[in-house]
């Protein structure tokens, strides 16, 4: 195989973009699970969002911000996975080989979310308030100076170039690092380690920069008045949150489907609780910052945020993200016994991918309308439907591939690890 | 799995990929000791009563100054009308970050499980504790009653009077103070092994004296494994500590309405720089002290470089929070934002700005390369440069912000008098007084910590073979071979 590693350039290179190498895996590394790991959740997608489309019809500004949350969960997903596989790679982690391969499968989402990203251009005009032209017609009634004096970034060509700009950028990292990982399984040598740290090492300040810029024109640009010099960081953390539930999700079901048996054990779910208590610490770190911080001083072009998310009804979403998305999941993941308790962290996995889109969805909704907090079926439909073809083409490049990273040399220290 | 255990092995003995590199040189358990524990058994050299000398008589300048300015009070400084903050908030802040390194390096790498911080956390953590002291020292003095700082502490009294919970100045005092308390338990927790490890090796009064100290330490099971959870678990209290403790100090600009001040990227904004300026001070300090002391193979090259990859991420998060207030500033469309941003890089203090910028977001970036990265002559200037642009940074928040904000009527320019400087100035004689005693008294590196992870300490270091069991069943494979690490030359105190 080595170099052999072909791209692969068909209708399915959305998928997975180079070819199937699982055959030349060892035994214990093959995947051996069924079509149905793929193309359930791909079918279930499919759907969820073709029924999506009546909402379309109905409502389609209410499809459009429902769209967004669902379509920014999965971004921030593989947007999370490139960072986790940025700081492993970096500081020649050991315990997380063994993961490695679920967690290479999450990024090849960046050029299908390219694809899943073309309704939100058609709703620009419903989600972002800016792209009204009424509002820089100077001496009109609609008239607002502060927008005026953003719109040399804040206008509808240069956002869309920005966001072409990072998906371009996230895919060729995700590329580089997944292509470089399958290659490397035919024989691990140094110059395959060596080009995967390289590619970190310049990846982790691109991804970060534009991670954050994204934040800003996805998700704070939604009320373009507002703003805050933290919400990329609040982002990164809910993106690491999400992105090791789903790795930690994904290991649990396929080894009750029998594979990697005595690959990933205790010891490394330990280690994925540990990273996920860590990170909703993170969260609720930098959330509370943020909100005390704006709270504190009062600000009336900053508090307008807070106070949409504080009334008529919103008040009790913020709560719950309050007890929920931390408290909760503070106490049930801190003692080690919860961390190896594999079907309590299957749980969690499952609640905190729960809490982040609601945690997105706290964020969003409320400038579709602050005056009535509620969930429309839409909200569901088009975020479990993005979620689900998201899903099916991480089982599907997972089955195309060996399950761990055969040539790492770090292997062998990851099979034995222990938490000492 | 007939491939996978064959190439593992190979990679193990020629230093390819797999093979993790060699934390320290080739000493064995009692060269380890006798290097350690030397240091503080052999007689003073000249040079540490010189350093000692001229400590104590920075810390007399800091004592005079501080003596001069209590008794004719705060208007000895250089502090004006718009700018009431100026070089002791400046010093205090300063202080209060370099002290952060020491817990990262204790804490937060130990959960992390990086071998490679063992050999540098004791001298870390004294770091800490003696950079705590220092900053300690600016929140007492420079109010303008030094005699009432103790209204600040909730106490029962007959005025029936308590302090407002709502002022990060408030949460400064108790950040700070329980940051200096469980810096020092943990610290202390560290040391008593190696106590009794000098304990043991002393005679007469020294013996006496440390075996008060090292509280019995028999180094049973019981008593490691204890140790161990206690360890682990101040490690895990420390972490959210160090964190909280600069975000609460980062509050006391945040919470403010003023430009320049009011921007929630500070609390981890702050950390980052804390983190920043606390590795460059290890790197200055442990640069001299492991060529005085002669422990170059314990504190190698490897440690040095691992500790300038810090620097280098923590500077580049620092520049790219420079980067994200400048543009929330522009975004934010608010003129007083524009403003203060402006000013900075083109006031009367741009020179200040420009300094910052410079010696935190340039510099660093010269250890993109290796060659640097090991350099000692580079690393060494690289982190005093880094330790003046961490000042400037804080100096360039507090009094940038102040000097021009929303009234043009109140603007003025900040100049620090003679005691200012004196007072900082003297405050870096308290830190090498106790650093320097630190180093006389104290074994400077955490010997049972460094015991623990030489190749010795591994359970398998004396395998015969590949460490497979009989059968073909994988068994566990040796981390490092023992042999091969005993024959190896790449000396990493070398290479």
């Amino acid at each position: 195989m080595a170099e052999s590693v072909k791209p692969y350039l068909g209708p399915r290179w959305f998928a997975d973009p180079v070819q199937a190498t699982k055959d030349a895996a060892q035994r214990a590394y093959r995947f051996t699970g069924d079509r149905r790991a793929w193309l359930v959740p791909l079918a279930i997608g499919i759907a969820l969002l073709a029924i999506s489309l009546i909402g379309l019809v109905q409502d389609a500004k209410r499809f459009y911000f429902a769209y967004l949350t669902g379509w920014t969960f999965c971004l921030t997903t593989s947007l999370g996975a490139l960072f986790f596989l940025f700081f492993h790679h970096l500081t020649k982690a050991g315990w997380h080989i063994v993961v490695r391969r679920l967690t290479e499968a999450l990024l090849w989402a960046f050029p299908l979310l390219a694809l899943l990203g073309i309704p939100i251009v058609f709703g620009m005009h419903d989600l972002y308030h800016w792209t009204h032209h009424d509002l820089y017609v100077e001496g009109g009634p609609h008239y607002d100076p502060v927008l005026a004096g953003k719109r040399a970034y804040l206008n509808q060509p240069f956002w869309i170039a920005r966001m072409v700009a990072y998906l371009v950028i996230w895919s060729v990292l995700a590329y580089k690092l997944y292509v470089t990982s399958i290659q490397q399984d035919a024989g691990g040598t140094g110059k395959h380690q060596q080009k995967l740290r390289n590619v970190s090492a310049w990846g982790l300040p691109v991804t970060a920069v534009t991670t954050a810029f994204a934040s800003y024109d996805i998700l704070m640009s939604l009320d373009p008045h507002w703003y805050s010099t933290i919400f990329g960081v609040y982002m990164f953390a809910g993106s690491m949150l999400a992105m090791l539930a789903l790795v930690t999700l994904i290991a649990l079901v396929m080894q009750r489907r029998g594979m990697l048996q005595d690959v990933i054990t205790r010891e490394h779910y330990q280690d994925l609780g540990k990273y996920m208590f860590g990170f909703t610490v993170f969260w609720a770190y930098i959330g509370f910052s943020q909100y005390m911080l704006i709270w504190y001083a009062g600000i009336p072009e900053e508090i307008a945020w807070y106070q949409h998310r504080l009334q008529h009804g919103w008040g009790w979403h913020s709560a719950m993200l309050v007890l929920l998305h931390f408290i909760v999941p503070f106490f049930v993941l801190l003692p080690r016994f919860t961390k190896r308790m594999l079907p309590l962290m299957g749980f969690m996995s499952v609640w905190m991918l729960v809490m982040h889109w609601f945690d997105l969805y706290w964020m969003v909704m409320p400038v579709y309308g602050s005056e009535h907090a509620a969930f429309h079926w839409l909200d569901f439909s088009t975020w479990l439907g993005l979620t689900g073809i998201f899903v099916g083409t991480v089982m599907y490049r997972v089955k195309r591939h060996p399950l761990v990273p055969e040539g790492d040399p770090y292997l062998e220290e990851s099979l034995h690890f222990e938490n000492a | 799995m007939e491939e996978q255990p064959t190439t593992q092995s190979a990679h193990a003995s020629d230093g390819g990929p797999g093979h993790r590199p060699r934390l320290i040189g080739k000493l064995s358990f009692h060269e380890l000791t006798e290097r350690v524990a030397g240091h503080t058994e052999k007689q003073t050299p000249l040079a540490w009563y010189g350093a000692f000398t001229v400590a104590v008589s920075m810390l007399g300048l800091l004592a005079v100054c501080l003596a001069y300015q209590i008794w004719n009070g705060v208007g000895v400084w250089g502090n004006n009308q718009p700018v009431g903050w100026g070089w002791p908030i400046v010093n205090f802040v300063w202080w209060v970050g370099i002290g952060h390194a020491g817990t990262l390096i204790s804490a937060i790498l130990f959960l992390f499980r990086q071998g490679w911080r063992t050999s540098i956390n004791r001298s870390a953590e004294a770091m800490t504790l003696f950079a705590v002291m220092c900053a300690g020292i600016f929140p007492a003095v420079h109010v303008g009653r030094v005699w009432v700082v103790y209204w600040m502490f909730p106490i029962p009294n007959q005025m029936e009077m308590w302090p407002q919970f709502k002022s990060p100045l408030l949460w400064d005092v108790f950040a700070v103070s329980s940051y200096f308390t469980v810096s020092l338990v943990f610290w202390y927790v560290g040391l008593i092994p190696d106590l009794a490890t000098l304990r043991d090796r002393a005679k007469g009064l020294r013996a006496k004296v440390l075996a008060f100290f090292s509280l019995g330490w028999t180094g049973a099971n019981r008593h490691w494994r204890n140790y161990e959870k206690a360890y682990l678990l101040l490690a895990g209290l420390a972490t959210p500590l160090v964190l909280s403790v600069h975000s609460v100090v980062s509050f006391d600009f945040a919470v403010a309405v003023l430009p320049g001040w009011h921007t929630t990227i500070f609390p981890p904004y702050f950390v980052a720089g804390a983190i920043f300026s606390g590795f460059a001070m290890v790197v200055t300090l442990l640069v001299i002290a492991r060529k005085i002391y002669n422990l170059e193979d314990i504190i190698t090259k490897n440690h040095l470089e691992k500790m300038n990859i810090i620097i280098l991420v923590t500077g580049t998060l620092v520049g790219f929070a420079y980067i994200t207030e400048f543009f929330m500033a522009w975004y934010s469309g608010v003129e007083y934002e524009q403003y203060a941003f402006l000013n900075r890089a083109l006031g009367p203090y741009a020179w200040a700005y420009w300094i910052m910028m410079s010696c935190n977001l340039i510099s660093p970036q010269i250890f993109w390369f290796k060659k640097m990265r090991r350099s000692i002559p580079v690393m060494f200037t690289l982190s005093i440069v880094v330790n003046i642009g961490m000042w400037f940074e804080r100096f360039v928040i507090t009094v940038t912000s102040l000097h021009r904000d929303f009234l043009p009527s109140s603007w003025g320019y900040y100049t620090p008098t003679w005691i200012d400087i004196g007072t900082y100035v003297g405050s870096f004689g308290l830190f090498f007084t106790m650093f320097l005693l630190f180093l006389r008294f104290v074994p400077m590196v955490a010997l049972a910590e460094v015991k623990a992870v030489t190749p010795e300490a591994d359970p398998h270091a004396h395998d015969e073979g590949d460490g497979r069991a009989t059968t073909d069943v994988p068994y566990v494979q040796p981390a490092q071979e023992y042999s091969a690490y005993r024959s190896a030359d790449d000396d990493p105190a070398t290479t």
